[in-house]
């Protein structure tokens, strides 16, 4: 066999696998979508689930959801940034630097359930939050943290030197420069981060099974120390342990069909202010 | 006035600049040749202290600004770079609007008023000759602009602060020739305000527009002359063969 003939096997593979990809998905939410568009409707997505749960809607949840996904971002966020700021920006490439990438790559590779177990120790108990938004908020927001960290300082990193020197030069301070030029600069890219994380605590069911996430709970919470719904922690409740789970399989599917949206949504949201910031800071 | 006293730099332990003792008058335009690695750029940047943001550099002997040593404990690195502005090889407009780019270093240097900074821009871009081109767009990206128009604003962002010394590495080396050519003369209005030093691997360009030249070779200064006497009769041998390109 000849290199061009070889050449074009070689890339029909890698078209057909990449395909593959795309198909996996668009199946995944063409069945989501086929089982659950039925529910959806103004009365499922704005009612407390009713009748042992095979009746009514999903507001409590996608309101937990909501909630949940605004508190850990706002707990993560700050601590996040500006770690990922010390580690690009101002820390020395010494021995602190590089313990504090492994242990923040270390953080982020421990397995859901353990935060979980972690939060329930720390938050719940032993600062007394109890089962609430805060301690759920606490708990997802140590999950992403290692992700925005991440993101941040890859963003931090694609920022031209050219820039800080050009700074520094004019007479600003390093702080100066970092908030003035380089944050500016990186911020569409540490959006990206934002993006990644709020899939992730949508989705996230283990964090949240013992610090915030309610079986049944339809009133809406008053304060950051009451206990939610959740969307993910409802559709395993309803597909595993529901008082009638045949009866309730098509409110499962809803269910999932709204968080995917959700997420969806988000995503959308952020990509379009990265691309707006983008505009703003970028010329073409 | 600039003036260097037995300056030795290194790298780690690379030996970069080997005892070099130096004057400038003010209100001259210095130019520093030599083959690359040489040590022009580095030498350059002793006198913003821009070598300051490189780890594990050292440095002896004394590099002075008008009498006073600029790496004394009681010199604030930000204050002497408000008198010593610099511009880039390449050219590195922030990703900021052409007025905003002039104003950034007022603005750092905690100057509000906003007339004051808006007179500042304009008078700054005049003197760069980038006022006729850009002001009608001055809220626009800087990015918009060509190569030389950047390079020119970066040198508007630098005498917005009033400097009194304006260093340039290689200022011209990644504009086309009529840029470059705007840029030179650029250079020679500004001696009358500025004391100018340049690095330029470009010898035409050091004959046109410097006063007096220092050749670099090896982190040594070889010869330090009257630009005129350099060009055309050189005391050393070796500035000779660098200059009629026998090597280098």
């Amino acid at each position: 066999m000849d290199k061009k003939t070889k050449q074009k096997i070689a890339f029909i593979i890698f078209r057909t696998l990449s395909l593959c990809v795309v198909g996996i998905l668009v199946w995944i939410l063409g069945f989501i979508i086929y089982n659950g568009i039925e529910v959806i409707g103004w009365e499922f997505l704005t009612t407390a689930p009713s009748e042992g749960m095979t009746a009514g809607g999903i507001f409590p949840a996608i309101v937990g959801t909501l909630c949940l996904v605004v508190g850990s971002i706002v707990i993560a966020f700050p601590v996040g940034i500006m770690s990922g700021i010390y580690i690009s920006e101002y820390a020395k490439n010494g021995w602190i630097v590089k313990f504090i990438r492994v242990m923040t790559n270390n953080l982020g590779s421990i397995p859901s359930i353990v935060f979980g177990l972690f939060g329930m120790a720390l938050f719940v108990n032993m600062f007394g939050f109890g089962d609430s938004i805060i301690a759920g908020s606490f708990t997802l927001g140590l999950l992403i943290l290692p992700l925005i960290i991440r993101t941040t300082e890859e963003a931090l990193k694609a920022v031209p030197d050219a820039y800080r020197v050009g700074s520094l030069a004019l007479g600003a301070s390093k702080l100066q420069t970092v908030t003035r030029v380089v944050l500016p600069t990186a911020f569409p890219n540490i959006v990206t981060g934002m993006i990644l994380s709020i899939g992730r605590v949508s989705g996230e069911t283990a964090p949240i099974l013992f610090t915030v996430a309610a079986y049944f709970l339809p009133k809406l919470p008053s304060s950051i120390f009451d206990q939610v719904m959740a969307l993910p922690y409802h559709l395993y409740v309803i597909a595993t342990s529901g008082t009638d789970i045949e009866a309730s399989r098509p409110i499962a599917y809803g269910t999932a069909l709204t968080l995917v949206a959700i997420v969806f949504l988000m995503n959308l949201l952020a990509t379009t202010l990265r691309h707006y910031f983008g505009k703003k800071v970028k010329s073409h | 006035m600039l003036e260097t006293k037995n300056i030795n730099f290194y790298y780690g332990n690379f030996h970069a600049l080997k005892n070099i003792s130096m004057k400038m008058e003010i209100n001259t335009v210095t130019a520093f040749i030599g083959p690359s690695g040489c040590g022009k750029s580095t030498f350059l940047r002793l006198f913003n202290r821009m070598n300051d943001l490189i780890d594990d550099t050292h440095l002896t002997g004394e590099c002075l600004i008008d009498e006073q040593n600029i790496y004394h404990k009681s010199v604030q690195v930000d204050e002497l770079r408000k008198k010593v502005g610099m511009v880039f090889q390449k050219p590195n407009p922030f990703p900021k609007s052409i007025f905003e780019n002039v104003a950034y270093g007022l603005r750092v240097n905690d100057i509000r008023n906003k007339s004051f900074i808006a007179q500042r821009v304009e008078e700054s871009l005049k003197a760069a000759a980038l006022w006729d081109e850009v002001k009608d767009k001055l809220k626009k990206s800087a990015f918009e602009l060509s190569g030389g128009q950047q390079q020119r604003l970066c040198i508007a962002r630098a005498l917005a602060i009033s400097p009194s010394i304006l260093l340039m590495d290689e200022p011209a080396s990644a504009l086309d020739p009529i840029s470059t050519s705007k840029i030179e003369e650029l250079i020679y209005s500004l001696k009358k305000d500025y004391t100018i030093v340049i690095v330029t691997h470009n010898m035409q360009q050091a004959a046109r527009v410097s006063d007096k030249t220092g050749f670099f070779m090896l982190g040594e200064l070889i010869e330090f002359n009257d630009t005129k006497k350099m060009f055309l009769n050189p005391d050393k041998e070796q500035t000779q063969n660098y200059i009629t390109g026998r090597f280098g």
